[in-house]
């Protein structure tokens, strides 16, 4: 299948948990298309399959039903090529490595420098802003910090997609907000020649996911399907400003009225 | 002139771990000493700690050597028991089959007191150093396998999931993810099977010896000579705690990143 119009794509997508005792419908027939260098957030209910979702584009998971392309072809392709970056909730640093030596582990995996034109760890530790802490283990930093370099790891061999799994949930307000900025600045401007990166972003914050993207694909609560899907249309760059504007606002109203129905 | 901060916190902190089990040790041994002396306990019974000292220090050169022999055996036995559980480790924790396999047979072993088969072990392997080698390492076994078996299991779910997520080799997730993880688990073992490892060397040759501590406490009980018994005794405590202190010393030094040594910085 040659059909790269869309970097991702989800077809009837199902997927059913079953360990033989009971079972769960995680995700019920969504069916999602993401052209190549769109920011779309995945937000929904806990417990709606956002991550299950994100870990079946990731190749982690094999779907009960229903086919998940990346690049046209099953995400194990992707996967292979090394071409996505994940990012979970927890930044699952290694404790014992230096903030360098985990954000080089995945050139330990693969030396993809020989094939591909990659970012150096003095560009990565830059890009997001922890050049002076290089030296430092994971257990010295913030939490916020941490997230920073589980971001740069994630990076390491510049993929052409990123999956972010609700990665700013575990810090505090302000840090995640100052962590949203820096992200949209990063994927802004670290695209190199292969241009914007495709990103997939899980959360369950509101005004996260209207400053951060293109568009907000909102989900029912278990199992799991597409109950609205929703352009946003403001414009880039994305300023803190633009929180307090009338179409910022109507987008919020617009999305929590969506969840507050849902969770009724 | 008041002293540095940086050495008042260690000067602090030895004063506080060192001196309070240093006083009671000294306590017990003053106490043995005078209750001894007051009841005119024979020393064929109970020496005085006196005689012990006096007696070691006839000949320290003879304890030491015994030590050395006993700790010799010890830790091969150790090494090889601890071999043999981490790679059973390796397999069980990739292959449900090899657990079922080999955990039942390893908990047999486990279950099975051990000086109940050293006997046979000498029938077996003869009077060389093998039934002390071989007792030492079946003592070590069971300790290290399961707490192996746990820590190559216990790994954190994210870095597994991004390992898998960069298409990590299964190796590859085994060196750079599970072998640090079993880590904290491993020194573990270490601290409980070293002393049992010697345990398992002493009772061996209890039945068997021709050297070592175990042969000297049995020879000495058999000659009613207590304070050589208890120096013996002494020599085996005195390489234990060492053992201890080593072990804490290097495990501070691999495990720096583990919650178990920095809370107790």
């Amino acid at each position: 299948m040659a059909n790269n119009e869309y970097h991702v794509s989800l077809h009837d997508l199902t997927h059913v948990f079953d360990d033989g005792r009971r079972s769960l419908t995680a995700l019920s027939s969504v069916t999602l298309d993401v052209p190549p260098g769109q920011f779309t957030s995945v937000i929904g209910p806990s417990g709606c399959g956002k991550s299950t979702l994100l870990r079946v584009v990731g190749g982690l998971l094999t779907p009960s039903d229903g086919a998940a392309l990346v690049d046209g072809a099953p995400p194990s392709g992707a996967q292979r090529a090394r071409e996505i970056g994940f990012v979970f909730q927890d930044p699952s640093l290694l404790p014992w490595r230096t903030v360098a030596d985990n954000i080089s582990l995945p050139l330990e995996v693969d030396h993809l420098e020989r094939t591909r034109e990659l970012p150096d760890l003095t560009e990565l530790l830059d890009l997001v802003g922890l050049s002076e802490f290089r030296d430092y283990h994971p257990y010295e930093l913030s939490g916020g910090m941490q997230q920073r370099v589980a971001l740069a790891r994630a990076l390491a061999f510049n993929p052409t997609l990123l999956l972010m799994d609700e990665p700013f949930g575990a810090v505090d307000e302000i840090t995640r907000s100052a962590l949203r900025y820096e992200l949209l600045r990063i994927w802004e401007t670290h695209g190199g020649a292969a241009g914007r990166k495709t990103v997939l972003f899980v959360t369950h914050s509101v005004s996260e996911a209207i400053t951060l993207s293109d568009r907000v694909v909102v989900l029912s609560k278990r199992p799991g399907r597409v109950r609205a899907d929703i352009t946003i249309e403001l414009p880039r760059p994305r300023t803190e400003e633009m929180e307090q504007t009338a179409p910022f606002l109507d987008y919020a109203a617009q999305l929590r009225l969506l969840l507050r129905e849902d969770a009724r | 002139m008041s002293i540095p901060e940086f050495t008042q916190r260690p000067l602090r902190s030895l004063v506080a771990y060192v001196v309070p089990p240093t006083a009671l040790l000294i306590g017990i041994v003053v106490f043995w000493e005078f209750y001894v002396d007051w009841r005119d306990i024979s020393i064929i019974v109970v020496p005085p700690p006196s005689a012990v000292v006096e007696r070691f220090f006839e000949s320290p050169g003879f304890f030491w050597e015994h030590g050395w022999y006993t700790l010799y055996e010890a830790t091969l036995g150790l090494v090889l028991g601890s071999t043999v559980a981490i790679a059973l480790a390796v397999l069980m924790a990739h292959s449900k089959l090899a657990e079922r396999t080999f955990l039942p047979l390893a908990i047999a072993i486990k279950v099975t007191p051990l000086v109940a088969i050293a006997p046979v072990l000498v029938i077996i392997f003869g009077f060389g150093t093998t039934p002390m080698i071989i007792v030492a390492a079946l003592m070590s076994f069971f300790p290290t396998l399961v707490n192996a078996m746990t820590g190559f299991r216990d790994v954190n779910e994210g870095a597994h999931s991004f390992l898998r997520s960069i298409h990590a080799s299964r190796w590859q997730v085994f060196w750079k993810l599970r072998v640090p993880s079993a880590m904290p688990y491993l020194f573990i073992a270490l601290k409980i099977t070293y002393p049992l490892a010697l345990i398992g060397a002493v009772v061996a040759e209890w039945f068997t010896g021709t050297r070592g501590v175990g042969f000297i406490i049995l020879s000495a009980h058999n000659n009613l000579n207590t304070p050589t018994l208890f120096a013996a005794v002494g020599v085996l405590a005195i390489i234990g705690v060492t053992i201890n202190i080593v072990l804490s010393v290097i495990e501070r030094r691999v495990l720096f990143w583990h919650e178990s040594v920095r809370s107790t910085n």
